[in-house]
Formats: structure tokens, sequence, C-alpha cells
């Protein structure tokens, strides 16, 4: 059903711009590994305090928020960067499984955080079960590491 | 004479087995990555808590301490699979132009480190909990941002050994 689109993509004249310029990719591939760092680091430093370790010292939901903004700007940045590298290698990533395997967790990873994992780091530690932070925790980290994962082995293993 | 070593490691069986194995270099490759994220991205939340730019709301001692433990294992992690990566293809990396500069910045993010606990950090609990920390203090967390996002750039362009000054290719470091 998306392979049409895919092969627009790739037939796009901004792919073949991409694909005949030879700094383009390695400049965007850099970016996306930067944003990926800050992304990953305003993950962890939420779910380290989730699973009751890290900044323990400050409370659940302010070291959230200050976490947020990195969280989605990194979040953008991996969009934008990561948007020409998918759409100038179109038809290698519709027929990689890890692509979707990745595109798959990325949802419901999104999902996860705006939905479960933001309820729990606003609601009250004192009142909770102190188990369920842990479960989101542990999953969190679980669902963006199975991202990572994927994300590498497209380039390693289609 | 580092030369030398690079070929003679090369030529060792468990080298050769590391470089032939088909699953041995996307696992370890992988790894690293995720050694990466835990590693770096923890630290940069820890420059950007001293730039004075994020997680505010958390004091600075804690930011240090408490990130430490989980900092160090993803950089314990990065370092064993970056050696094996290493002890599987020496004679890759050796004329390679940004694995040598990586190594310069992995040195210099340490020097960083160390210059900002053995003197600014001394004074810690004077600005444990300020907002803004004091001026010493922002550079050296934009200076360690610097370092390991330039450690992570050149990282990264080791995959493209042949986008690199044509000085360096002049040195002729590939030879036979």
């Amino acid at each position: 059903m998306l392979l049409p689109f895919f092969e627009w993509m790739q037939e796009h004249p901004a792919s073949l711009y991409i694909l005949d310029n030879t700094w383009f990719s390695p400049i965007v591939q850099v970016m996306h590994l930067l944003a990926l760092s800050i992304f990953a680091g305003s993950v962890l430093i939420v779910d380290l305090r989730l699973l009751g370790v890290g900044v323990t010292g400050t409370p659940l939901a302010k070291v959230a928020r200050d976490a947020q903004p990195w969280f989605i700007w990194a979040f953008v940045a991996l969009v934008i960067t990561g948007t020409p590298s998918m759409a100038s290698t179109a038809m290698k990533q519709y027929f990689s499984p890890f692509f979707w395997w990745k595109m798959e967790l990325l949802l419901l990873g999104l999902i996860f955080t705006f939905t479960v994992r933001r309820q729990l780091a606003q609601a009250d530690e004192a009142r909770m079960n102190p188990i369920w932070p842990k479960v989101a925790g542990l999953f969190s980290i679980a669902l963006w590491t199975g991202v990572s994962v994927g994300a590498r082995l497209i380039g390693l293993l289609s | 004479m580092l030369r030398d070593f690079c070929v003679w490691m090369e030529a060792l069986p468990s080298s050769v087995a590391l470089r032939e194995s088909l699953n041995a270099y996307p696992i370890l490759l992988t790894s690293h990555v995720i050694g990466m994220c835990a590693f770096a991205g923890l630290i940069m939340m820890m420059d950007l808590r001293l730039a004075g730019v994020g997680n505010r709301h958390s004091s600075i001692t804690q930011v240090q301490a408490r990130l430490l433990p989980w900092q160090m294992v993803g950089f314990g992690l990065s370092v064993v699979t970056g050696l094996l990566l290493f002890y599987g293809q020496p004679m890759r990396f050796y004329p390679n132009f940004y694995f040598w500069i990586k190594n310069i910045l992995l040195v210099l993010a340490g020097l960083n480190m160390w210059y900002f606990h053995a003197t600014t950090y001394q004074t810690v609990e004077q600005w444990n909990h300020d907002p803004r920390p004091p001026r010493a203090a922002r550079v050296a967390g934009v200076v360690s941002l610097a370092a390991w996002g330039g450690v992570i750039v050149v990282g990264r362009m080791i995959a493209y050994p042949g986008l690199v000054p044509q000085w360096w290719l002049d040195l002729g470091l590939e030879g036979g």
C-alpha cells in the first residue's frame, strides 16, 4: 500500500540531489546522531528517576518538566535529519524489516511517552504503588533501545 | 612502529575471527551506539545543567553524582565494544583521519573534565542550586558539550574515509 509513496520519495528530485551530493548524507547522519544523544539523555534522565535511581533528590514531576523541551526539540531534529536520509534511500528502507521494526516501536514509544509515562510523571509519588513507575521506566528504556537498535541495523543488515 | 603493531594485531587468529564473523560487527557497532546513548546522553544532560540551560530544578551535585554510575555503564559498554571493533580491523582504522581526530577529542574531553573538577567544581557548594551557575562552570559545560559532540561527529565520519583533506591522503598511511 505504501510502496507507491516510497517509490515517489526515491524518485523525487530532492532524493536525486542528495544522492548526487558527496557531503549531504554524511552531514545529515552526523546531525542525526547528535540529536539522538540529546534525545537519549532526555529520555534516560526521566526513566532513571522513574526507576528510583538517578536524580532522586528532585521531585519526579520537575525532572520530567525540565527534560520535556529537550525531548521534543531533539525529536524534531531527529525527524528533520531523518527525513532526507529516509527519502533518498526509500527503496532500501521499504524492503528492510528493521525500518518497519524501528517505525512501529517509535510510534509505540511516542504514544507511551505522552500518555502513560506522562501521567505517572505528574502523579503524586507518595500515593502510588511504587512498582508502576519502575515498570514504566524499564518499558520506556526497552522501547527506545529497540528503536535505536532497529535504526542502526537498517544500515548494517539491509 | 604503531603501524607494525596494527599489522601484527590484524594477523592474530582472534582478530581474523572477529573480522570474518558475520554477526560480530553488527552486534558490536550497535552496542557501541547504545553505549553512546547512555554515556553521551547523560553527560550532555549534566553539561546542559552546568551551562544553565537544562535540568535546572536539580542541584548540580545531584546531577553530577547520581548520573555518574549510569554514565560509567554507558562508557564501559562503548569502550569495550570500541576496543573490540578496533581489534577486529586495526588496519581499517589506523589510516583513518577521523579515527585519529576522535582519539584526540576524547583526550581533550577528558582533560576538560579533570580540569573542571580540580578547579571550578571545588566551590560547587556555593552555587549548587543556582539555575545559572557562575561563568567558569557554564564555560566548562559548553566546552564539554562541544568536545563530546565532536567525538560523536568524527566517530560517525569514520565511515567516510575518503571525505578527508588531500594532505592526509598524501601521507599514504594505507600503503602496502
